[in-house]
This record gives structure tokens, C-alpha cells and sequence, in this order.
């Protein structure tokens, strides 16, 4: 499964939350790959899925998640795409 | 220094209409009034009013330079907020140049499919195209 962050640098929040979150993926998941993408480096393809706001996440190429979302929530929309995927 | 509504309005090439719209929606508010009981408005009215055409200029639009203007005077709120909020309207204005993009090519190619502009209206392929056209599906995502 592929998560991808998109944030902008200078985002505190975004900071302090990424390794929580890459935790839970790492919890959740199990062939994970872990993306943080500075969003002015990839704008085209942030465009391309439809990113509007910051931070986002994507997961598998599909927007999950357009404000941070809390540890809590990751590993309950991860939980459910694994469900439906299995 | 305070101006009434005119000087306010000439001094920043906006129109009074404007002003009052823009008091009616709290973005500016006047400093006092005048002993006949004209409203008055100072420089930071005008240097609110200036920074709102600025960013009107970059896409912003007034709820989003309401918000702005609010981080402007929050004490707590750093460069960084101002610069994601700046990313995410460039997100949006590529959005909508990409959206144009894909219409002008749809463009392009019922203006290629109509060969004979001599045709009746009613053999127009353009028109039939229009009238085959399907609602487009989303993309599949990669």
C-alpha cells in the first residue's frame, strides 16, 4: 500500500505529526511505502489527484484525507481499505 | 489622518459602492465619524484596502482575505500559515488551468472534425458531436 503526505514546508503541524502517523502506518500495514511530498516539488501530480488543501494523504493514488488526520483515524480508513482489498 | 468614504475612495482607486460593501461585510470598519455624522476611516483602512486588491490580483477570494486579514493580526499565526494557504490557492488556480486545458482540447477536436463549414446547420458535426456527447467519466485513478 502506498500512503503519500503532501504537505508545505514550514507547516509545524505537519511536522510534528508525520512520524505518528508513519507509526501507525507502519502498525497497520504491511507492505507499506511511506511518501512525503513537499507539495511545491510535485505540484503537478498533487493537481493530478486533486489536492486542494494541506496537508493531505493519499492513499494508492486516491485522496483520503484532505486536513490532518488523527492517529486514530489513519488507522481506521487503513483498517478498512485493507478489509475491502482482502 | 482620516478620510470620508470619497477621499477614502479616490485615494485607493476603488469605488464607494465598494468601501460599503466591503464595511457591509466587516473587512474594513470606520474609525469614527465627523460632527455631521460622516463616517471616517483611517490609514490602516486604506492599507487594509490596498492588501485586499492584492490579493483579489492573486485569486484570493474575500472569505479567503477575510481570513487573511485575520491572520494578519493574530499574534500566534506565523509566515508559514500565510504561505500554505498561498500554495493552496496555487493548487487550485493549476486545477483550473489543467480543467481549461482539457476544454480547449475538446475544442480542438470538434473543430477538426468539422471539415465542410459550408454544411446546413442540421449536418453540423460539431452539433452532433455535442448531441452524441456523454457526460465524461472521472479518470481512473494510477
Amino acid at each position: 500500500m502506498k500512503i503519500e503526505i503532501f504537505f508545505t514546508p514550514g507547516c509545524s503541524e505537519c511536522v510534528a505529526v508525520h512520524a505518528a502517523l508513519r507509526k501507525v502506518a507502519q502498525e497497520s500495514v504491511k507492505d507499506l511505502e511511506w511518501r512525503e511530498l513537499n507539495v511545491l516539488d510535485d505540484l503537478d501530480y498533487a493537481v493530478e489527484l486533486g489536492v486542494l488543501t494541506l496537508p493531505s494523504i493519499a492513499v494508492d493514488g486516491e485522496l483520503v484525507f484532505t486536513s490532518m488526520p488523527t492517529a486514530a483515524q489513519l488507522r481506521e480508513a487503513l483498517r478498512n481499505r485493507t478489509r475491502t482489498s482482502a | 489622518m482620516m478620510f470620508t468614504i470619497g477621499k477614502l475612495a479616490s485615494l485607493t482607486s476603488v469605488s464607494n459602492d465598494t468601501l460599503r460593501y466591503y464595511e457591509q461585510e466587516g473587512l474594513i470598519e470606520p474609525a469614527g465619524k465627523s460632527p455631521a455624522g460622516y463616517r471616517l476611516y483611517d490609514t490602516d483602512s486604506a492599507r487594509r484596502i490596498r492588501f485586499i486588491k492584492h490579493a483579489q490580483n492573486c485569486g484570493f477570494t474575500l472569505a479567503e482575505i477575510r481570513e487573511l486579514l485575520a491572520l494578519r493580526g493574530r499574534d500566534e499565526a506565523c509566515c508559514g500559515d500565510v504561505r500554505t494557504r498561498a500554495v493552496e490557492k496555487k493548487l487550485q488556480i493549476e486545477g483550473k488551468i489543467r480543467a481549461m486545458k482539457a476544454m480547449s482540447k475538446a475544442l480542438d477536436q470538434l473543430i477538426a472534425d468539422c471539415a465542410n463549414e459550408t454544411q446546413p446547420v442540421n449536418e453540423c458535426t460539431i452539433i452532433a458531436a455535442l448531441e452524441r456527447a456523454a457526460v465524461p467519466k472521472p479518470m481512473p485513478r494510477p
